[in-house]
């Protein structure tokens, strides 16, 4: 017990540590004690003279870069978990049911169409998407046969996506300039720039409630990892359960693909290198899996506005860019050691 | 507005002018962006591919010459409201080649090279002269740029004002009307510099500006205007300072990085164009009194705000009026020391 407790205070404090450097390290330079002054005076009212434009960017830009950077990032990553035990397919990640691809027909639809004219924004028009896209994923998989089995989920899903993939670049050629494609790929690359509390308020509820559904039902997941049937003679309702946690596992991807873009990498590569480093058991995976995530992408985001001075990098690039060879690391350095 | 002074002056002036104008000698020949171009004779029906090029044709009293419009960004003016209904309009955006072709033109006019260039959207400019169909191309978007590199191409000089007198002198010279040509380019120096004169006497050391286009969502970082480009070629004209250093015609720019710099002036885009969010004027108003970052920069706290057309900083006659209204707002403020 004590174990887990230390445990539980450590991954806390990474988080913390790391929510605190995305705060302190941004595009322009601000002193460190004048980063902790501002989390004084907002937190408990220290009162110190600040400069207005100097607590703002502190307080408004970039804690809530940070906070909702770690709630993607730990979104992402035990949606990650769940569909690759779910599926037991290790390239399973969370866009693997269409729902990128419907979050970008969404936003080409509002940005190219004018859908909305205007008052729609381009989240709203991602998570519609992305929500159209799964429903029609999941009927897909259902109509073409029994439920419960995961090559249908898989192949749907990528006919879900290639059908999206094509009516976005189908809008794209019809009617937008280049312009207007670069607008929309510059989001959908993934990118922090836009986010205050109100995405703040979103993200981290959304990403908390994912981890505690999934937690809940931890054995049922370490169950399918046996496949379907093993945790059908174990008295899992499998359909149920299935349907629940993709469910669950769509929902949180939607929402943060509609607040941050599609940031790829995350949700297909922290639960491996978690289950690598911290085993399968879904009682700790899952947690683990959040935390991995969550920092990857606060360390990602930090170095997405610092690789290059006076210019922000998506963070998608990022992502993929660092945690490829972090991953082939871990890979080797595995092997090593058996 | 200055275009409507130009066509009344033009209207007066012409005829006397045209009198004692050096007439075109065809054979004519010119190299146009790097490409050389051969006229037996003035062209008797021309096509156009974005709007800088179809006004530019107007204000020469060519438009009896359109048979065919395309690239619209706006509403065409007022007085060209009448000629320009006689035109077909082959496109709101890019035509096809087929279209354009389809209308036989002796000339093509093009604003943009990604329109028809190397990697031209509507065609090469080779294939265009294949069938003997010549193609005349901007020097604003050919001269010191490289549209290859990047989205919006890649400005290696500065944007020169000079590109866009030539480009009057140039299809003045194609189509005979020299006379008018150098009457209109008169005419736009001459408001150049009574724009600039206007702020003389004025200390502009201290002062700087950004111009907001739009963002592709409310709060993301914001498309603002690069050096070498228009819009920072009409601050220095003035003596401003732009605040943002990046190359890009177009960057995005965190607000952190803007509001930092903390410009004297915001100067914010007025479009027609309903395709994010901020490209209303009032959504962009609303975002920076109420960003709790913005709100406190400066500019917004003491309304140093000004409201320019979009189509005002583009390679176009437009972008003379531009200047006016920045000039008239900026002198009508008191100004940091």
């Amino acid at each position: 017990m004590t174990a887990r407790l230390i445990t539980a205070f450590a991954a806390c404090t990474a988080l913390l540590l790391a929510v605190l450097a995305g705060v302190a390290i941004g595009e322009t330079p601000i002193a460190p004690d004048v980063v902790l002054q501002v989390l004084a005076n907002k937190l408990w009212g220290a009162g110190h003279a600040l400069d207005p434009i100097d607590e703002g960017i502190v307080w408004n830009y970039r804690l809530t870069r940070a906070l909702v950077a770690a709630a993607c990032g730990a979104g992402l990553a035990i949606c990650g978990v769940v569909l690759q035990s779910l599926l037991r397919n290790p390239l399973a990640d969370p866009y693997l049911l269409g729902i990128s691809a419907g979050a970008s027909t969404g936003a080409v639809v509002v940005a190219v169409l004018g859908l909305g004219a205007g008052a729609i924004s381009l989240s709203a028009g991602a998570f519609a998407g992305a929500i159209c896209a799964f429903a029609l994923v999941i009927l897909l998989a259902r109509a073409s046969g029994p439920s419960g089995v995961s090559a249908q989920i898989i192949l749907a899903g990528i006919a879900g996506s290639q059908l999206f993939n094509a009516i976005t670049a189908f809008l794209i050629t019809k009617s937008a300039s280049s312009e207007q494609a670069r607008g929309i790929m510059f989001w959908l690359l993934g990118n922090l720039s836009g986010v205050r509390w109100p995405s703040v308020w979103l993200a981290v509820p959304v990403a908390v409630l994912g981890l505690v559904v999934c937690l809940w039902h931890r054995r049922a997941l370490d169950a399918f990892t046996f496949g379907a049937d093993s945790a059908a003679s174990l008295g899992i309702p499998v359909r149920r359960v299935q349907l629940l946690l993709i469910s669950c596992a769509a929902l949180v991807t939607a929402v943060m693909v509609s607040i941050v873009g599609s940031i790829g990498f995350v949700g297909l590569v922290i639960p491996h290198a978690v289950r690598l480093l911290a085993g399968t058991g879904h009682g700790r995976l899952l947690p683990v899996s959040a935390l991995g995530g969550a920092l990857f992408l606060i360390a990602a985001d930090v170095l997405s506005r610092t690789l290059i001075k006076g210019q922000v990098i998506p963070v998608g690039v990022v992502t993929a860019l660092v945690g490829a060879p972090v991953f082939a690391l871990i890979l080797i350095g595995r092997r090593h050691a058996r | 507005m200055l275009l409507h002074r130009v066509v009344t002056l033009m209207v007066t002036l012409a005829l006397p002018a045209l009198a004692h104008a050096t007439p075109t000698q065809y054979p004519l020949a010119l190299q146009n962006c790097a490409t050389p171009l051969t006229f037996e004779h003035a062209p008797k029906s021309a096509v156009t591919i974005g709007q800088a090029g179809t006004e530019m044709l107007y204000a020469l009293g060519l438009g009896d010459r359109l048979v065919g419009t395309s690239l619209w960004f706006n509403d065409v003016p007022v007085q060209y409201k009448a000629q320009n209904d006689k035109v077909e309009r082959l496109a709101d955006n890019d035509p096809s080649f087929e279209a354009v072709i389809g209308k036989r033109p002796e000339l093509v006019v093009v604003q943009l090279e990604w329109m028809v260039g190397p990697q031209g959207v509507v065609g090469t400019r080779e294939q265009f002269h294949e069938l003997k169909i010549p193609t005349y191309l901007m020097p604003s978007d050919c001269e010191g740029k490289d549209n290859l590199v990047g989205a919006d191409g890649t400005r290696m000089q500065p944007f020169s004002i000079d590109t866009v007198y030539k480009s009057i002198s140039q299809l003045a010279e194609i189509f005979d009307v020299q006379a008018r040509g150098e009457q209109l380019n008169n005419q736009l120096k001459a408001s150049l510099e009574k724009s600039i004169a206007s702020l003389k006497g004025k200390d502009l050391s201290a002062t700087s500006a950004l111009f907001w286009f739009s963002s592709a969502d409310m709060d993301i970082d914001p498309y603002v205007a690069g050096r070498k480009g228009i819009p920072d070629f009409m601050l220095n004209t003035l003596g401003v300072r732009n605040v943002v250093e990046s190359d890009e015609e177009w960057p995005t720019v965190g607000w952190e990085t803007l509001a930092k710099a903390n410009p004297t002036f915001l100067v914010i885009a007025r479009m027609d164009r309903r395709r994010f969010p901020a490209d209303d004027v009032e959504k962009k108003l609303e975002f920076l009194r109420t960003d709790p970052v913005t709100r406190n920069m400066d500019a917004v706290k003491n309304n140093r705000i000004i409201v320019l057309d979009a189509h005002g900083m583009q390679a176009s006659l437009r972008l003379f009026d531009g200047i006016e209204t920045l000039a008239t707002a900026i002198s009508r403020h008191d100004l940091p020391k």
